[in-house]
């Protein structure tokens, strides 16, 4: 048995077929010409160098942070302004750390006696610059109100500072009904413009840091607002420094007014606080009336205030029209200016919309342009209002409307202010009007272009519509067919007459027949016997002529009774043709009367004519 | 009453030649449409298609300049406008069979009465003799034999003019071509403004349509046919881009 095993063998490249030594000398001789040209082009290029920074640019691009202050040891002060109250009087509790907030980590609960009822904590930071460094100071302030009369102290506790703990010194606190009397402790006053609120309903909030002794206003610095819900926009602050009445006294006091804006429903408690910052003013400030600064380096002080309560409602769902993103209060909107009304696809025209608060001021309304394929709209950057829009096609008759409404708190309902639809014309795009030859062959040929209007309108039909595609013209085409055939009926008809001349005859005869009725009976009312029996006659013969045929002019009485059949010599009808012949040869004469009585025989020759129109 | 109703068309006529020398487009086109509602003229469609080309509705300004050399074949302007537009749009003239060709020597509606002179004065040569027992001469003899050769001729052109009635010339830009007639069917290719097609079926909104390379759906108002009178301004769509 013959083993077979199968071995797989390396692939080898085939060999080359030998080339020819001139070839392969050219191509080295070619590859070497071409490293030669490299580097003779090479030899003239130089590396990049970085753009360099002229003499102390390094110190315009650099700008020095300013160095943070961290002292070692931290310290850290706590105490009660004032430190002595009346009953019902308030105090704060004011620890303070040369620290920044992050590294602080406030104790949760304060150990202070019983009779002491702390408020909310709130707590800050602020920096100062001094020496080119900057020095952090965190605070923390509570509310407290002694429930009893006495001295309190609140013990040395601790606090934590980036790790390690420090002490806080220990503060007292004396209430008394006989403590010296000692002006309340500066604290802030908040104000707002409205407590009823919808959601997203901006709002005014007034916060107020009344003057130091001395009618001496302060900086109010790192203003915030504790509680949730709420958002503030600082780009509206104001700051005004002012005389308001307080319990009958004026208080020279710094006014700080900003937007709110609540984003939660319910009830919405708040408090403001700030640092006051002697006058360090950062931002333009607005005094009214005698007012003085103090001097010296700034006391950081953190203010609070007390809470305020606000009521958010949410939106009704119900009632809501289209276009609504949320704008609340009270709006007006001029008409909108189109920039232009005539326009072509793809050209860009500017729709003007402007919104005016209830104040007057314009305000930026995001609206939400409606998805069309006929046009193209482009919102303005804000605070712009308008729209560029876009036509996308020449079936556009008019912009679109766009819909949009905001929400009147003071109504609570939505008002429509949609934008109304303008009418414009689009035109499509340009069309080229003329095009160069370009025929090298014929380069005098003259450029195609587009003819000039025609000035009449020219050769014209009923419609556009060919004869041949409409149905009433198949129609009239039958007509001619139908002459035809009455054309070939007729022939036919006359051809058998000829062949059959006796009911021509016969045809005329009765004609002939029908027009001597009426005489007859006209001679009859008139008692014009003559008349009578020319007509009784006549008819007579016209009766009997096609039954010859003959001439009625050629027959005579005896042909008329031969065709009255059974008329006997006895009978009426034969005796009345007879006498009516008669008459009629007698008139003739002229000597001879019309003998009377032939009038009678009007009965007799009814039924002898009614008889030989029976054979006609 | 009639001079009042001759003279409405050649108002509009006027009113749109005044309105397109000043600019204002789609008024003129409005006045042309009224002026053609009344009564079709070649030289008003001459203008119509002046004054779509000039907004850029190049399918309608091909469609009013077919319809007006339909009309009058020898309209000179409808004819250099037609080469012009063609060689500005890069579309083809219709490809039209012998006897459609044959069609447009003359005006439609003149095929159908000279088919009918042709065949009634052939029928008539014959018959009329017999009928009034007249000797059929040699001429007579010889004005039926012309008379039915110019029937047979006025035949073939008529087919050919009902054959043309199915021509039809996309009125918009890029007008998708479906492959069912629904607005959702799947396009298979868009058509240029001004390219001539051959209309093979109706459904609904939507015809059955065959260009020179294929075939498929189209709707209605993407389409105008050559013999239908235009109902509405003929509008074109920006394309995408």
């Amino acid at each position: 048995m013959v083993n077979r095993m199968t071995t797989f063998q390396p692939l080898r490249r085939p060999a080359r077929p030998p080339q020819k030594v001139g070839r392969r000398g050219a191509a080295r001789w070619r590859r070497a010409v071409i490293a030669w040209w490299l580097l003779l082009a090479s030899a003239g290029v130089d590396a990049q160098v970085p753009p360099q920074l002229p003499a102390g640019g390094a110190a315009l691009v650099m700008t020095p942070q300013t160095p943070v202050d961290l002292p070692v040891p931290v310290t850290v002060s706590a105490a009660f302004d004032p430190p002595t109250v009346r009953p019902g009087e308030k105090t704060f509790y004011r620890v303070t750390v040369d620290s920044a907030t992050a590294s602080v980590q406030w104790p949760e609960q304060i150990s202070a006696p019983t009779e002491l009822k702390f408020g909310p904590a709130a707590h800050g930071q602020i920096a100062r610059a001094q020496n080119n460094q900057l020095h952090l100071l965190s605070s923390l302030v509570c509310a407290v109100r002694p429930t009893g009369a006495g001295r309190f102290t609140v013990s040395n506790g601790t606090v934590n500072v980036a790790g390690r703990m420090v002490n806080i010194p220990a503060a007292s606190l004396e209430m008394g009904t006989n403590a010296p009397f000692r002006p309340p402790a500066r604290q802030l006053w908040l104000e707002t413009s409205a407590t009823n609120l919808f959601q997203g309903q901006s709002f005014r909030v007034r916060v107020w840091l009344p003057a130091r002794m001395g009618n001496q206003i302060e900086a109010l610095r790192e203003l915030q607002f504790n509680g949730g819900g709420l958002i503030t926009d600082k780009t509206t602050l104001r700051q005004t420094g002012e005389t308001l009445t307080v319990d009958g006294q004026p208080r020279t006091a710094l006014l700080c007014e900003i937007m709110a804006t609540p984003m939660a429903t319910g009830p919405l408690t708040f408090s403001a606080q700030g640092f006051s910052a002697g006058s360090e003013f950062i931002g333009p400030v607005i005094f009214r009336g005698p007012v003085s600064f103090p001097g010296g380096p700034a006391n950081y002080v953190l203010h609070v205030s007390d809470p305020m309560t606000l009521n958010v409602r949410p939106l009704p769902a119900a009632g809501e029209l289209p276009g609504f993103t949320g704008a609340i209060g009270s709006f007006s909107n001029p008409p909108p200016q189109l920039a232009a009304h005539r326009l072509r696809v793809g050209e860009p025209v500017h729709l003007q919309l402007a919104f005016y608060g209830e104040d007057g001021q314009p305000r930026h309304l995001a609206l939400v342009p409606p998805t069309t394929r006929d046009w193209q709209m482009i919102a303005d950057q804000p605070p712009g209002n308008g729209f560029t829009l876009i036509p996308q096609t020449d079936e556009s008759k008019a912009t679109p409307a766009i819909p949009f409404c905001y929400f009147d708190p003071t109504k609570a309902k939505y008002v429509d202010l949609s934008i109304p639809a303008l009418p414009v014309t689009v035109l499509g795009e340009s069309l080229p009007v003329q095009l160069a030859t370009t025929d090298a062959e014929t380069p005098t040929a003259p450029p195609l272009k587009l003819s000039g209007l025609a000035p009449t309108p020219g050769h014209s039909m009923a419609s556009l519509t060919p004869l041949q595609l409409q149905g009433w013209f198949v129609g009239v085409q039958l007509l001619p067919v139908a002459g035809f055939l009455a054309l070939w009926q007729w022939d036919r008809r006359r051809r058998f007459l000829e062949a059959h001349p006796e009911l021509v005859r016969r045809r005329q005869a009765r004609r002939a027949l029908r027009r001597e009725w009426p005489k007859l009976r006209r001679a009859i009312a008139a008692a014009d016997t003559p008349a009578f029996v020319q007509h009784a006659v006549t008819a007579m013969k016209i009766a009997v002529a096609p039954q010859y045929p003959a001439n009625p002019q050629a027959l005579v009485c005896a042909d008329v009774l031969a065709q009255l059949a059974g008329a006997e010599p006895g009978d009426s009808t034969a005796e009345a043709v007879r006498k009516l012949f008669a008459a009629a040869d007698a008139q003739f004469s002229k000597s001879a009367p019309a003998p009377a009585g032939l009038l009678e025989l009007q009965a007799d020759l009814t039924a002898a004519l009614l008889k030989l129109e029976e054979k006609l | 009453m009639a001079t009042g109703a001759a003279a409405a068309p050649d108002a509009f006529f006027t009113q749109g030649i005044a309105l397109n020398q000043a600019g204002q487009l789609p008024e003129a086109a409005a006045a042309y449409q009224k002026s053609l509602a009344i009564r079709p003229a070649a030289g008003t469609l001459v203008n119509l298609g002046i004054t779509e080309w000039q907004s850029g509705h190049a399918g309608a300004a091909i469609l009013a300049w077919e319809q007006a050399r339909g009309m009058d074949p020898f309209d000179a302007r409808a004819i250099a406008n037609l080469a012009f537009a063609r060689a500005v749009t890069q579309v083809n003239a219709p490809e039209l069979k012998w006897f459609e060709t044959a069609s447009t020597w003359l005006p439609a509606n003149a095929w159908v009465w000279l088919a009918g002179a042709g065949l009634w004065l052939g029928v008539g040569m014959l018959t009329l003799p017999a009928f009034f027992r007249r000797r059929k001469t040699s001429g007579q003899q010889a004005l039926a034999a012309l008379g039915f050769g110019i029937f047979l001729l006025g035949l073939t052109a008529n087919v050919g003019v009902v054959s043309r009635a199915e021509i039809g010339f996309v009125l918009k830009r890029n007008a998708p071509l479906l492959l069912t007639p629904t607005h959702t069917g799947e396009v298979i290719s868009t058509l240029t403004a001004g390219e001539a097609v051959r209309r093979v079926r109706v459904r609904g909104d939507y015809y059955f349509i065959r260009t020179a390379n294929e075939a498929g759906w189209i709707q209605r108002d993407q389409l105008g046919l050559l013999f239908s009178a235009p109902t509405a301004p003929l509008k074109t769509a920006r394309p995408s881009p």
